[in-house]
């Protein structure tokens, strides 16, 4: 009992946790250096001679800056719809009290629960009908519908959380209610703001499925979904695989190791106000 | 007067910031949704609508031979819950603990802990596919080498250990979301509780199973209401490692596969059913619905009482 | 002007830019200046072929072919969402039967005559099927190759076992396999954690079981059942040869089972034609023998399974039509058909085209005599369940040991009869 309590042991189980972690995607990287027949010989030799050639074989195969380009263009064109909207209604949600209050609300938590997944058909026809398919606006707004709700939710806590008083007195000053947002609030809800990106943007960039029933002009596609056609098309070749898989896992990778406090902290923070 | 000026500002202002958000998520999230109810109600030939059909979609779907699959999958949702519920809880728990009362490196072991959260399902599909392969991946290659051959398994092609498999890639993949929320969760607890039980000559033990714990219900709440939602809409893993019929022989399959298979037809089969399929959409959507509203109901008011 | 005011107006600009970035973006592709074709297929590994193909096609017409492949899992909701949204390609690989039936009942492809494509008179009838609708036999595609089901064998590594003479009964086809495994050699390369793979090996197996083309039109006409004594023997045949998978076999995906034949890691592997292209590309060096499934009994009868792999179509919305034309033609031309035998091991259906691989030529010279078609694909493809979707993870539950081969039959026959009039209620 004293053991299992002791900082040893947990220090222990927090060495274990990240070697079980990191083991396999060192094993990805490291692959990633190998060629095929070095790797199909024998999966756990270290790459002593990294073999470059896998990346630039996958940057030679020229779809893959396509992709990555379709992917931030989507990804970005979200971001700023999730949070020029988000901002907006949660600043009204957190500081005003008006009539309907609650139903908005509720409209906002449905959202949350309902999987775009499940409701892909008739998004299709609809979207077909709106001629928004097979286009890049058509799938950011998709994407933003789905964030938005969340993010509305996590914004308006964020806007309530400040003191009344700051409004008011930037009122008294004779601020606009729009200037009240701006000058005053917006700067103080910048955490905020950073957790909405972070957490839209994940899954945005991740996504494979929407893109797959959405989006069909070839030129179109996004990286995760190109990555799924180049294991069809360098079926045994690991090596050019495993650098594909890095090459789109490298730019929230990134991310995460320039901005992992706010991964985190964001996190907590939109939990507990959530 | 100023005041009735402001008010009018006020609600022109809430208009014009609120509405292009709430109409987004109106065109692109609610109306679609409400759409698939009503595709539950129709005959359907591929991809063109028939006539009304009342409950004959609900029927069929519960009839054989959709009745089954639809039995399998909704009993793989339950298992799954329940083992993700179980281990990733017991170990987020555990891990946010640890980093809790050992804080030295906390930031490096925080960061890892939650790496794997950023990466696509594509990617750690992929990943995990490689290293269970019976053949060059480097799991049985060890087992193999260290001649432990009845710990060799086809991890991902045995039908009795394909969901446990899946369970713990998704523990891999997802553990680090629970551990933050836990971790949380324990900084925001009074020092000031612990500190009274320390002086009344608690244990380590009794402080973390009579005090720490209770007051984590906040964050469990959190956890399983995710939790819930997560593993009753069960996609990309599935789809990913084991194709949309939820191979080997379905072992994987889970309701959303279904309806996927439903609404676009597989690979073996051109016939969609898109009736059948939104029937399913439907009875998901309940499920979920349901099953998150009440349980937060439910677990809120454990809350007050702890 | 104060930082937030700036940060704030950024925001919008940036709002305001992403969407006059996006929206061009999209109104601007359907603008071209020379014809480009967009073509369609489920073959990623083929993107090469293909490209190389269609250059030959650009240099002779001026028409230019843009080749996108899709993962064949996904190709099915890709080409019907992409089709049903207007999206789709001038010409695509389409897949056979009833494989597609949704799409082409509504019409999605263009109906074709022998004056638009003249290379479709001289296809086989049974071939021709193959693209066709299921109840006005109108013909929407051009079928490009004959599959063909039946054992391949690697012949360094049987003389190595002792065994030069090729089994032509199961008998002795088990007792070969017993042989190789004795000498230390995987004698199966096939796994059963391909589903569809299960499928393919019952079909090179079955019709010395059933009795070929005789029991199919029997079945068919719902004068026989799926739960015929012949057709749960077939059944069995398969499920008899899982022992001599390797260790493992559960968990062998499609890539990694043709892996072991393609690296001289297993004896035999059974499958189609389709296979070889694949097994040249891991090993250009090695030998591949084949011959038909074997007989049920000493001295009798033995079968190969065919059917059409699939068929090039043009889309009925197309606005090349002409030109779109001209290149099924180029698709269904003797050259093309030339060099994807030679290349992708296809079985060409026009007569006159001999592949360069021993193999494929061999099964050439079998289908006048041998051929019958594949039962559950040719036939029970046109509703939900298909026979496919209940025997493959079927054939995985015999393996697991959660099912028997009469429950499957009996499962097969349940599901199908459930939508395939002829054996209802039998």
């Amino acid at each position: 009992m004293k053991l299992l309590t002791s900082k040893v042991f947990f220090r222990a189980v927090l060495i274990f946790n990240s070697f079980s972690i990191l083991l396999p995607v060192f094993f990805l990287i490291n692959s990633s250096l190998r060629s095929s027949n070095d790797f199909a010989s024998n999966p756990m030799k270290l790459a002593t001679h990294p073999y470059w050639q896998n990346f630039s074989q996958v940057w030679a195969d020229g779809a893959f800056a396509t992709y990555l380009k379709n992917s931030v263009i989507i990804t970005g064109g979200s971001l700023i719809f999730i949070l020029v909207f988000s901002l907006g209604a949660g600043f009204v949600l957190g500081r005003y009290s008006f009539k309907g209050q609650s139903l908005v609300t509720g409209f906002i938590l449905s959202g949350m629960l309902v999987p775009a997944k499940l409701a892909i058909l008739p998004l299709f026809i609809q979207l077909k009908w709106m001629h928004l398919l097979d286009s890049q606006l058509g799938l950011i707004l998709v994407y933003a519908s789905g964030a938005l709700p969340a993010g509305i939710f996590i914004m308006s806590g964020f806007f309530r959380s400040l003191p009344v008083d700051l409004d008011n007195a930037a009122r008294v000053d004779g601020a606009s209610e729009l200037q009240v947002l701006r000058k005053v609030l917006v700067p103080l809800v910048k955490p905020g703001i950073a957790i909405v990106a972070i957490y839209s943007a994940i899954p945005i960039w991740n996504d494979f499925f929407l893109p797959l029933v959405f989006i069909q002009s070839p030129e179109k596609k996004t990286i995760m979904q190109g990555l799924t056609l180049f294991f069809g098309e360098y079926s045994s070749q690991w090596g050019i695989i495993f650098a594909g898989l890095l090459i789109a896992a490298l730019p929230l990778i990134i991310l995460y190791l320039v901005l992992s406090e706010q991964f985190i902290k964001g996190l907590t923070a939109g939990a507990v106000k959530g | 007067m100023a005041k009735q000026g402001l008010k009018r500002q006020q609600n022109r202002m809430a208009a014009v910031l609120l509405l292009p958000g709430l109409l987004t998520v109106l065109v692109f999230t609610s109306i679609p949704a409400l759409t698939t109810l009503s595709y539950a109600f129709f005959h359907w030939q591929g991809f063109q609508r028939g006539s009304f059909a009342g409950l004959e979609n609900f029927r069929r779907l519960f009839a054989f031979p959709f009745k089954d699959q639809l039995l399998m999958a909704f009993r793989h949702n339950i298992l799954v819950f329940v083992g993700i519920y179980i281990v990733q809880t017991s170990i987020g728990i555990l891990l946010a603990y640890a980093l809790f009362k050992a804080p030295r490196g906390q930031r490096f072991f925080r960061t890892v802990a939650f790496f794997p959260v950023i990466f696509s399902l594509v990617i750690v599909g992929y990943m995990w596919q490689s290293i269970l392969n019976p053949f060059y991946g480097p799991v049985n290659y060890i087992f193999h080498a260290i001649h432990w051959d009845f710990a060799a398994q086809t991890w991902l092609g045995n039908t009795s250990t394909a969901l446990p498999t899946l369970v713990f890639i998704n523990l891999w993949r997802w553990v680090g979301f629970p551990t933050i929320i836990f971790l949380a969760g324990f900084n925001a607890i009074s020092t000031d509780y612990v500190e009274a039980a320390r002086i009344d000559g608690a244990t380590e033990g009794q402080i973390f199973r009579k005090i720490l714990l209770p007051l984590l219900a906040p964050s469990m709440t959190i956890v399983t209401i995710l939790t819930f939602i997560g593993a009753f809409e069960w996609f990309d893993l599935p789809y990913v490692l084991g194709g949309s019929s939820g191979g080997p022989a379905g072992a994987t399959d889970t309701l959303a596969l279904m309806f996927y298979r439903l609404s676009f037809g597989s690979v073996d089969s051109g016939a969609n059913q898109i009736g059948i399929g939104s029937a399913l959409g439907v009875i998901i959507f309940a499920v979920v619905g349901v099953g998150a509203t009440y349980g937060s109901k439910f677990l809120r008011a454990r809350e007050v009482e702890a | 002007m104060t930082k937030m005011q700036r940060s704030l107006r950024g925001l919008l600009a940036a709002a305001i830019a992403a969407t006059t970035i996006v929206v061009p973006a999209v109104v601007s592709s359907s603008a071209h200046a020379a014809v480009e074709l967009s073509f369609w297929s489920w073959r990623p590994e083929d993107k090469a072929f293909y490209e190389a193909e269609a250059a030959m096609f650009l240099k002779s017409t001026g028409i230019s072919v843009k080749f996108t492949p899709y993962v064949a899992t996904d190709y099915n909701a890709t080409l019907a969402t992409a089709l049903t949204a207007g999206k789709g390609p001038d010409v695509m690989q389409i897949r056979a039967y009833g494989g597609m039936a949704n799409l082409s009942d509504a019409g999605n492809f263009l109906a074709l005559t022998t004056k638009d494509v003249p290379a479709l008179a001289k296809v086989a009838p049974g071939m021709l099927a193959g693209a066709q609708g299921y109840t006005d036999k109108q013909q929407f595609g051009f079928p490009y190759s004959t599959s063909v089901l039946g054992v391949m064998y690697n012949p360094d590594l049987l003389s190595k076992a002792g065994v030069t003479v090729m089994p032509t009964s199961m008998s002795s086809f088990l007792s070969v396999l017993q042989k190789v495994k004795a000498a230390g050699i995987t004698p199966l390369g096939n796994g059963t954690g391909y589903a569809p793979g299960l499928e393919q090996m019952w079909g090179a197996l079955a019709p010395a079981y059933y009795g070929g083309s005789s029991f199919f039109n029997d079945l068919v006409a719902g004068k026989k059942t799926f739960t015929d004594t012949a057709f749960v023997a077939s059944l069995k045949a398969e499920t008899d040869l899982y022992k001599y998978m390797p260790a493992g076999a559960s968990g062998l995906d499609y890539n990694t089972a043709r892996g072991l034949f393609a690296n001289g890691k297993a004896a035999f592997y059974i499958g189609g034609n389709y296979e070889i292209s694949y097994f040249r590309s891991l090993n250009p060096n090695l030998k591949v023998g084949w011959f038909p499934g074997p007989a049920a009994t000493v001295g009798g009868r033995r079968y190969v399974t065919t059917w059409a792999d699939g068929a090039f179509a043009v889309n009925a919305k197309t606005s090349h039509k002409a030109e779109a034309i001209k290149f099924l033609n180029f698709l269904s031309s003797k050259a093309f058909l030339t060099a994807a035998a030679n290349q992708l091991g296809w079985i060409p259906p026009l007569s006159g085209i001999t592949s360069s691989e021993p193999a494929i030529a061999q099964m050439q010279q079998k289908i006048p005599t041998m051929g019958t078609p594949f039962l559950t694909l040719v036939g029970f493809r046109y509703g939900t369940p298909t026979s496919s979707s209940i025997m493959q993870p079927g054939f995985q539950k015999v393996a697991a040991g959660t099912q028997t081969v009469a429950e499957l039959a009996k499962t097969i026959q349940d599901g199908v009869a459930t939508w395939y009039k002829p054996l209802a209620g039998k």
